[in-house]
């Protein structure tokens, strides 16, 4: 559908695309058991992909501490031990990972938009639900500074547009930003990108959500 | 804001698991550990005056983007990006090394990197 010539690349999503993609996406999933199914409302062909993940976090995140400023932290991932440095304090805390996190991913397409976006809800495992705060607390340090500029226009509590239930949602106004150097760069390199593939890689980790590297290169573009 | 950065800050001085990679071949046991990595600016962002580093293998992309931010002197409200293989953005937590032996072709790794303004 490109041509070879320098066409401005859209950062834009039809639906149909948007589909196709995901059934690509989904494939994958399945192959290598990445846990991603797709989820069809009744009596309508709208749908979306959902993922649940259990997230062992350190005991900050849950209780109300003030926010330490972390110069270098190594990653906690799946450790069961965190070496937190404290930058005011100067004093290293030993933080045990002793809480598991339910979170539980939605991928819709927006009408409004025309592009993907990310839905998400946390609970505890006895089904407490997070609180916007917790949930901050629980974005990866990777993004936390920046988010913390602009906190308000970014995460938000969404009534889900298909299930009509609470939940959070990556602001996604600001796509094109980081969608259209991917973009640019694959057509500039006569490649066609999975539009969800390089989308959810960028915006999943915010929030703990990682797509494997396998996806990049065995899932292939809409025909 | 120019084109090209400046030179390093004393981060890294600071941070010897990232360093310019030598021209001439480096002892054997120290090429095991770190890989070469080519940076290269996309968009708007800021180019690299020194664009290939030597890079610890269990660096993460986290810490990789904390350090290009710093070079680059980006404010707190701008967001780094990192891409491999063009068009996929690696997890921060993803170490280099397995990047470069998935990604990696002719002894590098190339990572593209942008930059935007705020998030959401």
């Amino acid at each position: 559908m490109m041509a070879a010539e320098r066409n401005p690349v859209s950062c834009y999503l039809d639906e149909r695309t948007f589909r196709l993609c995901c059934q690509l996406f989904l494939q994958h999933s399945e192959t290598i058991k990445d846990g991603w199914s797709w989820e069809q409302i009744k009596g309508t062909d709208e749908g979306f992909m959902k993922k649940t993940l259990l997230i062992p976090v350190k005991s900050s995140v849950l209780h109300e501490q003030p926010e330490s400023s972390v110069q270098d932290e190594d990653m906690v991932t799946d450790n069961i031990q965190a070496n937190v440095e404290d930058e005011t304090a100067g004093v290293q805390a030993v933080c045990e990972i002793h809480a598991v996190l339910r979170y539980e991913y939605h991928v819709l397409y927006s009408f409004s938009y025309q592009i993907p976006v990310l839905y998400f809800r946390a609970s505890a495992l006895d089904g407490q639900p997070l609180s916007l705060e917790e949930v901050w607390r629980n974005v990866h340090l990777n993004y936390r500074q920046r988010l913390q500029q602009g906190p308000w226009d970014t995460l938000t509590q969404q009534e889900h547009p298909l299930l009509g239930q609470p939940f959070f949602m990556l602001h996604p106004c600001r796509t094109e930003e980081f969608m259209k150097p991917a973009l640019d760069l694959a057509q500039a390199e006569n490649k066609r990108v999975n539009y969800i593939v390089t989308w959810l890689s960028v915006v999943g980790p915010v929030i703990r959500l990682d797509v494997p590297l396998s996806y990049s290169t065995e899932v292939s573009a809409p025909d | 804001m120019s084109d090209n950065a400046e030179s390093p800050t004393e981060t890294q001085k600071d941070d010897p698991s990232i360093q310019h990679a030598a021209t001439e071949q480096t002892g054997a046991s120290d090429e095991k550990k770190k890989i070469d990595v080519l940076l290269k600016a996309v968009g708007d962002a800021p180019i690299m005056k020194t664009k290939k580093w030597s890079v610890e293998r269990g660096r993460t992309v986290q810490s990789l983007a904390q350090f290009i931010s710093r070079f680059l002197k980006l404010e707190a409200s701008e967001q780094l990006f990192i891409y491999v293989n063009q068009s996929f953005a690696p997890s921060p937590d993803q170490e280099v090394g397995v990047l470069f032996e998935c990604f990696g072709s002719d002894g590098k790794l190339v990572l593209h990197y942008c930059k935007s303004q705020a998030w959401g």
